[in-house]
Protein backbone atom coordinates (compact mmCIF):
# COMPACT_ATOMS: atom_id res chain seq x y z
CA UNK A 1 0.00 0.00 0.00
CA UNK A 2 1.76 3.15 -1.11
CA UNK A 3 0.70 7.11 0.15
CA UNK A 4 -1.66 7.52 -2.95
CA UNK A 5 -3.16 4.24 -2.36
CA UNK A 6 -3.78 5.47 1.27
CA UNK A 7 -4.74 9.02 -0.24
CA UNK A 8 -7.44 7.15 -2.69
CA UNK A 9 -8.49 4.63 0.69
CA UNK A 10 -8.78 7.50 3.11
CA UNK A 11 -10.97 9.68 -0.07
CA UNK A 12 -13.48 6.70 -0.81
CA UNK A 13 -13.58 5.94 2.88
CA UNK A 14 -14.40 10.08 3.72
CA UNK A 15 -17.00 10.09 0.60
CA UNK A 16 -18.81 7.34 1.74
CA UNK A 17 -18.49 8.17 5.45
CA UNK A 18 -19.97 11.56 4.28
CA UNK A 19 -22.96 9.79 2.29
CA UNK A 20 -23.75 7.42 4.84
CA UNK A 21 -24.46 10.18 7.43
CA UNK A 22 -26.41 12.33 4.93
CA UNK A 23 -28.54 9.14 5.09
CA UNK A 24 -28.92 8.93 8.92
CA UNK A 25 -26.67 5.58 8.81
CA UNK A 26 -23.60 4.59 10.53
CA UNK A 27 -20.52 5.01 8.69
CA UNK A 28 -19.01 1.61 10.22
CA UNK A 29 -21.45 -0.25 7.19
CA UNK A 30 -19.83 2.48 4.62
CA UNK A 31 -16.18 1.74 5.77
CA UNK A 32 -17.27 -2.07 5.32
CA UNK A 33 -18.91 -1.56 1.73
CA UNK A 34 -15.33 0.54 1.18
CA UNK A 35 -13.13 -2.43 1.84
CA UNK A 36 -15.34 -4.64 -0.21
CA UNK A 37 -15.60 -2.43 -3.51
CA UNK A 38 -12.04 -1.64 -3.61
CA UNK A 39 -10.96 -4.87 -2.27
CA UNK A 40 -9.92 -8.05 -4.64
CA UNK A 41 -12.36 -9.81 -4.10
CA UNK A 42 -15.98 -9.71 -6.41
CA UNK A 43 -16.42 -7.28 -7.09
CA UNK A 44 -13.57 -6.90 -9.21
CA UNK A 45 -14.28 -3.62 -10.93
CA UNK A 46 -12.89 -1.09 -8.42
CA UNK A 47 -9.99 -3.71 -7.17
CA UNK A 48 -7.13 -1.82 -6.57
CA UNK A 49 -6.08 -2.33 -2.85
CA UNK A 50 -4.77 -5.78 -1.45
CA UNK A 51 -4.52 -7.03 1.80
CA UNK A 52 -0.90 -6.91 2.32
CA UNK A 53 0.90 -6.46 5.67
CA UNK A 54 0.60 -2.73 5.59
CA UNK A 55 -2.91 -3.13 5.80
CA UNK A 56 -3.08 -5.49 8.93
CA UNK A 57 -0.12 -3.45 10.63
CA UNK A 58 -3.24 -0.37 10.46
CA UNK A 59 -6.00 -2.76 11.46
CA UNK A 60 -4.02 -4.27 14.33
CA UNK A 61 -3.69 -0.52 15.37
CA UNK A 62 -7.32 -0.11 14.94
CA UNK A 63 -7.91 -2.79 16.71
CA UNK A 64 -5.82 -2.23 19.60
CA UNK A 65 -7.63 1.70 20.03
CA UNK A 66 -11.14 0.76 19.84
CA UNK A 67 -10.19 -1.76 22.33
CA UNK A 68 -8.18 0.75 24.74
CA UNK A 69 -11.16 3.01 24.43
CA UNK A 70 -13.79 0.55 25.45
CA UNK A 71 -11.23 -0.16 28.54
CA UNK A 72 -10.97 3.53 29.16
CA UNK A 73 -15.03 3.19 29.54
CA UNK A 74 -15.19 0.32 32.04
CA UNK A 75 -14.59 1.94 35.88
CA UNK A 76 -15.65 0.15 37.97
CA UNK A 77 -16.70 2.86 40.14
CA UNK A 78 -18.89 3.84 36.23
CA UNK A 79 -20.32 -0.42 36.19
CA UNK A 80 -21.21 -0.58 39.55
CA UNK A 81 -23.38 3.10 39.49
CA UNK A 82 -24.99 2.29 35.90
CA UNK A 83 -28.16 0.90 37.86
CA UNK A 84 -30.65 -1.72 37.77
CA UNK A 85 -31.17 -2.83 34.61
CA UNK A 86 -28.19 -3.84 33.87
CA UNK A 87 -28.33 -7.04 35.41
CA UNK A 88 -31.68 -7.93 34.71
CA UNK A 89 -32.08 -6.78 31.38
CA UNK A 90 -28.41 -8.03 30.56
CA UNK A 91 -29.44 -11.09 31.48
CA UNK A 92 -32.72 -11.20 29.48
CA UNK A 93 -30.79 -9.99 26.44
CA UNK A 94 -28.08 -12.60 26.97
CA UNK A 95 -30.53 -15.54 27.42
CA UNK A 96 -32.78 -14.76 24.23
CA UNK A 97 -29.93 -13.56 21.80
CA UNK A 98 -26.80 -15.85 22.75
CA UNK A 99 -29.71 -18.78 22.52
CA UNK A 100 -30.88 -17.62 19.01
CA UNK A 101 -27.03 -17.11 18.05
CA UNK A 102 -26.33 -20.31 19.22
CA UNK A 103 -28.90 -22.41 17.44
CA UNK A 104 -27.95 -20.74 14.05
CA UNK A 105 -24.39 -21.42 14.82
CA UNK A 106 -25.10 -25.12 15.46
CA UNK A 107 -26.60 -25.14 12.64
CA UNK A 108 -24.17 -23.94 10.46
CA UNK A 109 -20.93 -25.05 11.51
CA UNK A 110 -22.11 -27.94 14.37
CA UNK A 111 -21.20 -28.14 17.91
CA UNK A 112 -17.97 -26.60 17.41
CA UNK A 113 -15.84 -23.77 18.87
CA UNK A 114 -17.14 -22.14 15.14
CA UNK A 115 -20.15 -22.27 16.22
CA UNK A 116 -19.62 -20.36 19.58
CA UNK A 117 -18.45 -17.52 17.64
CA UNK A 118 -20.74 -17.16 15.57
CA UNK A 119 -23.93 -17.06 18.76
CA UNK A 120 -21.27 -14.35 20.62
CA UNK A 121 -21.41 -12.00 16.69
CA UNK A 122 -24.87 -12.60 16.47
CA UNK A 123 -25.44 -11.52 20.28
CA UNK A 124 -23.37 -8.66 20.46
CA UNK A 125 -25.09 -5.49 19.76
CA UNK A 126 -23.54 -2.11 18.06
CA UNK A 127 -23.02 0.32 21.22
CA UNK A 128 -21.29 2.65 18.32
CA UNK A 129 -24.67 2.20 16.39
CA UNK A 130 -27.32 2.29 18.84
CA UNK A 131 -25.74 5.69 20.71
CA UNK A 132 -25.26 7.36 17.34
CA UNK A 133 -28.69 6.65 17.18
CA UNK A 134 -30.26 7.61 20.20
CA UNK A 135 -28.68 11.27 19.37
CA UNK A 136 -29.62 11.29 16.26
CA UNK A 137 -33.32 10.42 17.15
CA UNK A 138 -33.36 12.58 19.98
CA UNK A 139 -34.03 9.53 22.29
CA UNK A 140 -31.42 10.48 25.24
CA UNK A 141 -33.68 12.06 27.39
CA UNK A 142 -36.05 8.84 26.97
CA UNK A 143 -36.73 6.82 29.63
CA UNK A 144 -35.85 3.81 27.75
CA UNK A 145 -32.14 4.93 27.16
CA UNK A 146 -31.25 3.99 30.18
CA UNK A 147 -32.40 0.56 29.68
CA UNK A 148 -30.55 0.08 25.90
CA UNK A 149 -27.40 1.23 27.51
CA UNK A 150 -27.24 -0.82 30.38
CA UNK A 151 -27.97 -4.00 27.90
CA UNK A 152 -24.63 -2.22 25.72
CA UNK A 153 -22.66 -2.60 29.02
CA UNK A 154 -23.98 -5.98 30.27
CA UNK A 155 -23.34 -7.31 26.27
CA UNK A 156 -19.47 -5.74 26.74
CA UNK A 157 -18.68 -7.19 29.51
CA UNK A 158 -19.43 -10.51 27.70
CA UNK A 159 -17.56 -9.84 24.62
CA UNK A 160 -14.57 -8.92 26.59
CA UNK A 161 -14.62 -12.55 27.89
CA UNK A 162 -14.90 -13.95 24.85
CA UNK A 163 -11.58 -12.01 22.95
CA UNK A 164 -9.49 -14.27 24.30
CA UNK A 165 -11.50 -17.47 23.15
CA UNK A 166 -12.43 -16.33 19.51
CA UNK A 167 -8.75 -15.15 19.22
CA UNK A 168 -6.92 -18.63 20.23
CA UNK A 169 -9.44 -21.13 21.74
CA UNK A 170 -10.78 -24.04 19.80
CA UNK A 171 -7.87 -26.20 20.17
CA UNK A 172 -7.33 -29.33 22.55
CA UNK A 173 -9.27 -28.90 25.59
CA UNK A 174 -6.25 -28.79 27.38
CA UNK A 175 -4.89 -25.95 25.25
CA UNK A 176 -8.23 -23.92 25.72
CA UNK A 177 -7.81 -24.37 29.55
CA UNK A 178 -3.97 -23.22 29.50
CA UNK A 179 -5.25 -20.55 27.52
CA UNK A 180 -8.17 -19.77 29.97
CA UNK A 181 -6.01 -20.13 33.15
CA UNK A 182 -3.35 -17.33 31.25
CA UNK A 183 -5.76 -14.70 30.18
CA UNK A 184 -7.27 -15.29 34.00
CA UNK A 185 -3.80 -14.61 35.40
CA UNK A 186 -3.45 -11.87 32.57
CA UNK A 187 -6.97 -10.37 33.93
CA UNK A 188 -6.21 -10.46 37.21
CA UNK A 189 -2.80 -8.56 36.68
CA UNK A 190 -4.20 -5.63 35.00
CA UNK A 191 -7.18 -5.15 37.73
CA UNK A 192 -4.42 -5.21 40.65
CA UNK A 193 -2.29 -2.66 38.51
CA UNK A 194 -5.48 -0.94 38.32
CA UNK A 195 -6.08 -1.20 41.77
CA UNK A 196 -2.43 -0.35 43.00
CA UNK A 197 -0.56 1.35 40.58
CA UNK A 198 -3.07 4.25 39.77
CA UNK A 199 -1.61 6.69 42.06
CA UNK A 200 2.40 6.15 40.95
CA UNK A 201 0.63 6.20 37.37
CA UNK A 202 -1.24 9.21 38.08
CA UNK A 203 1.63 11.16 39.64
CA UNK A 204 3.87 9.67 36.59
CA UNK A 205 2.05 10.92 33.67
CA UNK A 206 0.97 14.15 35.37
CA UNK A 207 4.23 15.70 35.17
CA UNK A 208 5.50 14.74 31.78
CA UNK A 209 5.22 17.15 28.70
CA UNK A 210 2.22 17.01 26.65
CA UNK A 211 4.93 14.82 24.08
CA UNK A 212 5.81 12.33 26.15
CA UNK A 213 2.45 11.80 28.02
CA UNK A 214 1.49 10.91 24.17
CA UNK A 215 4.30 9.09 23.95
CA UNK A 216 4.13 7.01 27.02
CA UNK A 217 0.22 6.25 27.09
CA UNK A 218 0.72 5.26 23.45
CA UNK A 219 3.72 3.16 24.44
CA UNK A 220 2.07 1.25 27.42
CA UNK A 221 -0.85 0.63 24.97
CA UNK A 222 0.82 -1.09 22.34
CA UNK A 223 3.43 -2.92 25.17
CA UNK A 224 0.69 -4.42 26.55
CA UNK A 225 -0.87 -5.61 23.85
CA UNK A 226 2.41 -7.39 22.86
CA UNK A 227 2.79 -8.43 25.99
CA UNK A 228 -0.67 -10.39 25.46
CA UNK A 229 0.09 -11.27 22.20
CA UNK A 230 3.44 -12.95 23.59
CA UNK A 231 1.73 -14.81 25.70
CA UNK A 232 -0.94 -16.46 23.10
CA UNK A 233 -3.62 -14.43 24.24
CA UNK A 234 -4.92 -11.97 22.01
CA UNK A 235 -3.65 -8.21 21.32
CA UNK A 236 -7.21 -7.56 21.83
CA UNK A 237 -7.02 -8.27 25.51
CA UNK A 238 -3.81 -6.27 26.02
CA UNK A 239 -5.31 -3.77 24.47
CA UNK A 240 -8.25 -3.83 26.49
CA UNK A 241 -6.69 -4.70 30.12
CA UNK A 242 -4.27 -1.34 29.05
CA UNK A 243 -7.58 0.74 29.19
CA UNK A 244 -8.69 -0.88 32.16
CA UNK A 245 -5.40 0.06 34.41
CA UNK A 246 -5.65 4.00 32.84
CA UNK A 247 -9.17 3.96 33.66
CA UNK A 248 -8.93 4.83 37.30
CA UNK A 249 -6.72 7.39 36.86
CA UNK A 250 -7.24 11.13 36.99
CA UNK A 251 -5.78 11.51 33.66
CA UNK A 252 -8.75 9.50 31.82
CA UNK A 253 -10.31 12.49 30.16
CA UNK A 254 -7.08 13.69 28.74
CA UNK A 255 -6.20 10.03 27.43
CA UNK A 256 -9.80 10.07 25.90
CA UNK A 257 -9.35 13.63 24.50
CA UNK A 258 -5.75 13.39 23.29
CA UNK A 259 -6.26 9.97 21.53
CA UNK A 260 -9.73 10.60 20.06
CA UNK A 261 -8.52 11.40 16.68
CA UNK A 262 -6.05 8.66 16.43
CA UNK A 263 -8.85 6.37 17.24
CA UNK A 264 -11.35 7.49 14.89
CA UNK A 265 -8.90 7.35 12.20
CA UNK A 266 -7.42 3.97 12.84
CA UNK A 267 -10.71 2.10 13.57
CA UNK A 268 -11.92 3.41 9.99
CA UNK A 269 -9.19 1.40 8.31
CA UNK A 270 -9.89 -1.29 10.96
CA UNK A 271 -13.57 -1.92 9.17
CA UNK A 272 -12.33 -0.67 5.66
CA UNK A 273 -9.59 -3.35 5.72
CA UNK A 274 -12.08 -5.70 7.28
CA UNK A 275 -13.98 -4.87 4.25
CA UNK A 276 -11.10 -5.71 1.98
CA UNK A 277 -11.54 -9.51 3.18
CA UNK A 278 -15.12 -10.06 2.20
CA UNK A 279 -15.82 -12.14 -0.55
CA UNK A 280 -19.38 -11.22 -2.13
CA UNK A 281 -18.95 -14.63 -4.60
CA UNK A 282 -19.50 -16.16 -0.85
CA UNK A 283 -23.00 -14.87 -0.91
CA UNK A 284 -24.02 -18.38 -2.52
CA UNK A 285 -22.74 -20.25 0.64
CA UNK A 286 -23.44 -17.59 3.60
CA UNK A 287 -26.32 -15.87 2.01
CA UNK A 288 -28.87 -17.94 3.22
CA UNK A 289 -26.97 -17.81 6.64
CA UNK A 290 -27.27 -14.10 6.77
CA UNK A 291 -31.07 -13.86 5.92
CA UNK A 292 -32.18 -16.51 8.68
CA UNK A 293 -29.43 -14.70 11.14
CA UNK A 294 -30.91 -10.77 10.26
CA UNK A 295 -34.04 -12.32 10.62
CA UNK A 296 -33.67 -14.23 13.82
CA UNK A 297 -31.81 -11.05 15.84
CA UNK A 298 -34.88 -8.72 14.45
CA UNK A 299 -37.35 -11.08 16.09
CA UNK A 300 -34.57 -12.08 19.08
CA UNK A 301 -33.78 -7.96 20.30
CA UNK A 302 -37.20 -6.96 19.95
CA UNK A 303 -38.36 -9.88 21.67
CA UNK A 304 -35.47 -9.58 24.72
CA UNK A 305 -36.02 -6.15 24.47
CA UNK A 306 -39.98 -6.39 25.57
CA UNK A 307 -39.19 -8.85 28.24
CA UNK A 308 -36.57 -6.58 29.65
CA UNK A 309 -38.78 -3.30 29.65
CA UNK A 310 -41.34 -5.47 30.60
CA UNK A 311 -39.41 -6.55 33.59
CA UNK A 312 -37.62 -3.40 34.08
CA UNK A 313 -41.04 -1.36 34.25
CA UNK A 314 -41.25 0.50 31.00
CA UNK A 315 -44.40 0.45 28.67
CA UNK A 316 -44.69 -1.54 25.72
CA UNK A 317 -44.10 0.91 23.55
CA UNK A 318 -40.92 2.26 25.76
CA UNK A 319 -39.53 -1.65 25.92
CA UNK A 320 -40.38 -1.54 21.80
CA UNK A 321 -38.06 0.80 20.88
CA UNK A 322 -35.09 -0.02 23.58
CA UNK A 323 -35.69 -3.44 21.82
CA UNK A 324 -35.51 -2.30 17.97
CA UNK A 325 -32.29 -0.04 19.49
CA UNK A 326 -30.06 -3.29 19.77
CA UNK A 327 -31.15 -4.58 15.93
CA UNK A 328 -27.81 -3.07 14.45
CA UNK A 329 -24.79 -5.02 14.88
CA UNK A 330 -21.33 -3.60 14.10
CA UNK A 331 -17.50 -3.00 15.38
CA UNK A 332 -17.66 -6.43 18.32
CA UNK A 333 -19.58 -8.04 15.38
CA UNK A 334 -16.25 -7.54 13.14
CA UNK A 335 -13.84 -7.58 16.06
CA UNK A 336 -14.64 -11.27 17.29
CA UNK A 337 -14.85 -11.92 13.46
CA UNK A 338 -11.52 -10.59 13.01
CA UNK A 339 -9.85 -12.22 15.64
CA UNK A 340 -11.30 -15.71 14.71
CA UNK A 341 -10.03 -15.21 11.07
CA UNK A 342 -6.35 -15.33 12.37
CA UNK A 343 -7.16 -18.10 15.08
CA UNK A 344 -4.95 -20.90 13.67
CA UNK A 345 -7.15 -23.26 15.58
CA UNK A 346 -10.33 -22.89 13.74
CA UNK A 347 -11.30 -24.47 10.10
CA UNK A 348 -9.83 -22.71 7.54
CA UNK A 349 -12.78 -22.96 5.40
CA UNK A 350 -15.17 -21.59 7.92
CA UNK A 351 -12.48 -18.93 8.88
CA UNK A 352 -13.40 -17.68 5.32
CA UNK A 353 -16.97 -17.97 5.63
CA UNK A 354 -16.94 -16.34 9.29
CA UNK A 355 -15.42 -13.51 7.52
CA UNK A 356 -17.80 -12.93 4.88
CA UNK A 357 -21.23 -13.39 7.54
CA UNK A 358 -19.63 -11.41 9.43
CA UNK A 359 -19.05 -8.43 7.03
CA UNK A 360 -22.53 -9.12 5.75
CA UNK A 361 -24.35 -9.72 8.68
CA UNK A 362 -23.27 -6.41 10.03
CA UNK A 363 -23.57 -4.43 6.63
CA UNK A 364 -27.64 -5.75 6.57
CA UNK A 365 -28.36 -5.58 10.46
CA UNK A 366 -26.79 -1.86 10.96
CA UNK A 367 -28.58 -0.77 7.68
CA UNK A 368 -31.85 -2.37 8.79
CA UNK A 369 -31.15 -1.36 12.17
CA UNK A 370 -30.52 2.22 12.20
CA UNK A 371 -34.21 2.59 9.79
CA UNK A 372 -36.28 0.38 11.95
CA UNK A 373 -35.08 2.35 14.92
CA UNK A 374 -36.27 5.86 13.19
CA UNK A 375 -39.34 4.48 12.92
CA UNK A 376 -39.84 2.37 15.72
CA UNK A 377 -41.99 5.22 17.97
CA UNK A 378 -44.32 5.55 14.73
CA UNK A 379 -44.42 1.18 14.65
CA UNK A 380 -44.95 0.88 18.35
CA UNK A 381 -47.98 3.33 18.20
CA UNK A 382 -49.09 0.89 15.40
CA UNK A 383 -48.52 -2.19 17.37
CA UNK A 384 -48.99 -0.80 20.76
CA UNK A 385 -52.51 1.16 20.38
CA UNK A 386 -53.67 1.57 23.78
CA UNK A 387 -50.60 2.62 25.61
CA UNK A 388 -50.72 2.36 29.52
CA UNK A 389 -49.45 5.62 31.07
CA UNK A 390 -46.15 6.28 31.35
CA UNK A 391 -45.69 5.77 35.43
CA UNK A 392 -42.23 7.41 35.81
CA UNK A 393 -41.64 8.87 38.95
CA UNK B 1 -35.13 21.23 47.40
CA UNK B 2 -38.95 20.25 46.52
CA UNK B 3 -37.52 19.16 42.83
CA UNK B 4 -37.50 15.24 42.51
CA UNK B 5 -34.20 15.52 40.41
CA UNK B 6 -33.42 12.02 39.01
CA UNK B 7 -29.80 11.42 38.14
CA UNK B 8 -28.84 8.36 36.04
CA UNK B 9 -25.53 7.02 34.18
CA UNK B 10 -25.62 6.99 30.58
CA UNK B 11 -22.29 4.71 29.76
CA UNK B 12 -20.45 6.01 26.79
CA UNK B 13 -22.80 9.07 26.80
CA UNK B 14 -22.50 10.89 29.82
CA UNK B 15 -25.10 11.46 32.50
CA UNK B 16 -28.65 12.58 32.74
CA UNK B 17 -30.61 14.52 35.25
CA UNK B 18 -34.35 14.37 34.66
CA UNK B 19 -36.93 15.98 36.83
CA UNK B 20 -41.11 16.62 35.94
CA UNK B 21 -42.17 20.00 35.84
CA UNK B 22 -44.72 21.91 38.11
CA UNK B 23 -47.00 22.51 34.69
CA UNK B 24 -46.99 18.47 34.14
CA UNK B 25 -43.83 18.75 31.94
CA UNK B 26 -41.10 16.71 32.08
CA UNK B 27 -37.22 18.05 32.08
CA UNK B 28 -34.12 16.12 30.66
CA UNK B 29 -30.62 17.62 30.86
CA UNK B 30 -27.68 15.11 29.28
CA UNK B 31 -24.46 16.33 30.05
CA UNK B 32 -22.46 14.66 27.43
CA UNK B 33 -18.63 13.14 28.14
CA UNK B 34 -17.26 15.67 25.52
CA UNK B 35 -19.09 18.76 27.45
CA UNK B 36 -22.19 19.05 25.05
CA UNK B 37 -25.34 19.65 26.92
CA UNK B 38 -28.75 18.98 25.67
CA UNK B 39 -31.96 19.76 26.92
CA UNK B 40 -35.25 17.45 26.11
CA UNK B 41 -38.48 19.33 27.23
CA UNK B 42 -41.56 17.18 27.32
CA UNK B 43 -44.66 18.95 26.99
CA UNK B 44 -46.36 16.37 28.80
CA UNK B 45 -44.37 13.77 31.23
CA UNK B 46 -46.31 10.88 29.09
CA UNK B 47 -44.94 12.10 25.78
CA UNK B 48 -42.93 9.71 23.68
CA UNK B 49 -41.04 12.37 21.79
CA UNK B 50 -40.11 15.68 23.35
CA UNK B 51 -41.51 18.89 22.52
CA UNK B 52 -38.13 20.49 22.19
CA UNK B 53 -34.98 19.73 22.35
CA UNK B 54 -31.69 22.06 23.09
CA UNK B 55 -28.07 21.16 22.19
CA UNK B 56 -25.97 23.30 23.72
CA UNK B 57 -21.86 23.49 23.61
CA UNK B 58 -20.13 23.44 27.04
CA UNK B 59 -19.89 27.72 27.11
CA UNK B 60 -23.61 28.63 26.00
CA UNK B 61 -24.45 26.20 28.71
CA UNK B 62 -22.39 27.46 31.95
CA UNK B 63 -23.60 31.20 30.15
CA UNK B 64 -27.23 30.08 30.50
CA UNK B 65 -26.62 28.05 33.70
CA UNK B 66 -25.78 31.64 34.90
CA UNK B 67 -28.40 33.53 33.30
CA UNK B 68 -31.15 30.67 35.08
CA UNK B 69 -29.22 30.38 38.35
CA UNK B 70 -29.78 34.52 39.41
CA UNK B 71 -26.25 35.61 38.75
CA UNK B 72 -27.11 38.74 36.21
CA UNK B 73 -30.36 39.54 37.63
CA UNK B 74 -31.60 37.81 41.53
CA UNK B 75 -34.79 37.38 41.16
CA UNK B 76 -37.29 37.83 43.85
CA UNK B 77 -37.80 34.68 45.28
CA UNK B 78 -33.55 34.98 45.79
CA UNK B 79 -33.94 37.97 47.82
CA UNK B 80 -36.90 36.71 49.84
CA UNK B 81 -34.62 33.71 50.60
CA UNK B 82 -32.19 35.84 51.78
CA UNK B 83 -34.63 37.97 53.82
CA UNK B 84 -35.06 34.36 55.54
CA UNK B 85 -31.89 33.79 56.61
CA UNK B 86 -31.69 37.23 58.62
CA UNK B 87 -28.51 38.45 59.27
CA UNK B 88 -26.56 35.01 58.46
CA UNK B 89 -25.02 34.41 55.07
CA UNK B 90 -24.37 31.73 52.86
CA UNK B 91 -21.21 31.97 50.91
CA UNK B 92 -19.19 29.92 48.82
CA UNK B 93 -15.54 30.67 49.12
CA UNK B 94 -12.95 29.01 47.24
CA UNK B 95 -9.63 27.67 49.20
CA UNK B 96 -6.40 29.31 47.38
CA UNK B 97 -4.15 26.73 45.84
CA UNK B 98 -1.56 28.58 48.44
CA UNK B 99 -3.56 28.48 51.08
CA UNK B 100 -1.67 27.30 54.34
CA UNK B 101 -4.79 25.69 55.38
CA UNK B 102 -4.22 22.94 52.72
CA UNK B 103 -3.70 19.72 54.56
CA UNK B 104 -4.91 21.20 57.76
CA UNK B 105 -8.11 19.61 59.51
CA UNK B 106 -11.01 22.61 59.76
CA UNK B 107 -10.59 21.97 64.19
CA UNK B 108 -6.91 22.69 63.27
CA UNK B 109 -7.54 25.97 61.40
CA UNK B 110 -9.87 27.25 64.14
CA UNK B 111 -12.09 28.92 61.66
CA UNK B 112 -14.75 29.70 63.41
CA UNK B 113 -13.33 30.85 66.45
CA UNK B 114 -11.31 33.10 65.16
CA UNK B 115 -13.38 34.35 62.34
CA UNK B 116 -17.33 33.60 63.37
CA UNK B 117 -17.65 31.65 60.31
CA UNK B 118 -18.99 27.85 60.24
CA UNK B 119 -17.86 25.54 57.35
CA UNK B 120 -21.08 23.23 56.68
CA UNK B 121 -19.98 21.32 53.80
CA UNK B 122 -16.78 21.11 51.43
CA UNK B 123 -17.63 21.26 47.80
CA UNK B 124 -14.89 19.11 45.79
CA UNK B 125 -14.05 16.02 43.44
CA UNK B 126 -15.68 13.46 43.14
CA UNK B 127 -17.39 13.38 46.27
CA UNK B 128 -18.25 16.32 47.95
CA UNK B 129 -18.80 16.76 51.94
CA UNK B 130 -22.08 17.76 52.85
CA UNK B 131 -22.07 17.56 56.64
CA UNK B 132 -18.04 18.84 57.47
CA UNK B 133 -16.56 18.04 60.68
CA UNK B 134 -14.20 19.74 62.75
CA UNK B 135 -11.69 16.69 61.65
CA UNK B 136 -12.19 17.05 57.59
CA UNK B 137 -9.12 18.32 56.29
CA UNK B 138 -8.85 21.12 53.57
CA UNK B 139 -7.46 20.06 50.08
CA UNK B 140 -6.10 21.78 47.50
CA UNK B 141 -9.19 22.80 44.61
CA UNK B 142 -11.63 22.34 47.65
CA UNK B 143 -15.01 25.45 47.73
CA UNK B 144 -16.02 25.86 51.23
CA UNK B 145 -19.53 26.50 51.73
CA UNK B 146 -19.55 28.45 54.77
CA UNK B 147 -22.38 30.44 57.26
CA UNK B 148 -21.45 33.64 58.77
CA UNK B 149 -22.44 37.28 59.35
CA UNK B 150 -22.09 39.46 55.83
CA UNK B 151 -19.14 41.09 57.97
CA UNK B 152 -17.39 38.32 58.90
CA UNK B 153 -16.85 37.09 55.69
CA UNK B 154 -13.42 39.29 54.61
CA UNK B 155 -11.49 38.14 57.76
CA UNK B 156 -12.59 34.34 56.97
CA UNK B 157 -11.23 35.13 52.93
CA UNK B 158 -8.04 36.56 54.56
CA UNK B 159 -7.64 34.02 57.15
CA UNK B 160 -7.98 31.21 54.47
CA UNK B 161 -5.50 32.66 51.87
CA UNK B 162 -2.83 33.86 54.02
CA UNK B 163 -3.01 32.41 57.85
CA UNK B 164 -1.40 32.22 60.19
CA UNK B 165 -2.52 28.87 61.76
CA UNK B 166 -0.96 27.31 64.50
CA UNK B 167 1.58 25.17 62.94
CA UNK B 168 0.48 21.54 64.29
CA UNK B 169 3.04 19.38 64.13
CA UNK B 170 2.16 16.64 62.04
CA UNK B 171 1.72 17.75 58.07
CA UNK B 172 -0.24 15.21 56.36
CA UNK B 173 1.28 14.04 53.27
CA UNK B 174 -2.10 13.93 51.23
Amino acid sequence: MSLADLAITIAVLGGLGLVARRLGLSAIPAYLLAGLLLGPNEPTQLAFISPSEVTEFVAELGLVFLLFFLGLEFTFSRLTRTGRHVGLGGLVDFAVNAGLGLIVGLAAFGPSSEALVLAACLYVSSSAIAIKGLSDFRRLGDDETDLVLAILVFEDIVVALMLGYAAAGGGEVSDTLILVAKALGFITAGLAASRWLTKPLDRLLDRLPLEFFLLAVFGFLVGTAAIAEELGLSEAIGALMAGIVLSETSVREQIEERFFSFRDIFAALFFFVFGLSIDVSAVGDVGWLVAIAALLTIAGKVGGGLVAGRVGGFTQRQSFNAGVALIAHGEFTIILAQLASENEELDFVVRDELVAFAGLYTLVTATVGIVLMKESKRLGRILFPVPRLNQEA
Amino acid sequence: MPVDLRETRLPGVGVKYAFPTAQGGRLSVIMHNDGQRDIYYYRRASDEDPTSVVELHDDEARQLGAILGGAYERPRIVEELEMALGELQIEWVPVPDSSPAIGLTLAECKLRALTGVTVIAILREPEPVSGAQPGDRIQQGDTLVAVGKAGQFSKFRRLLAEGPFEASGERSAE
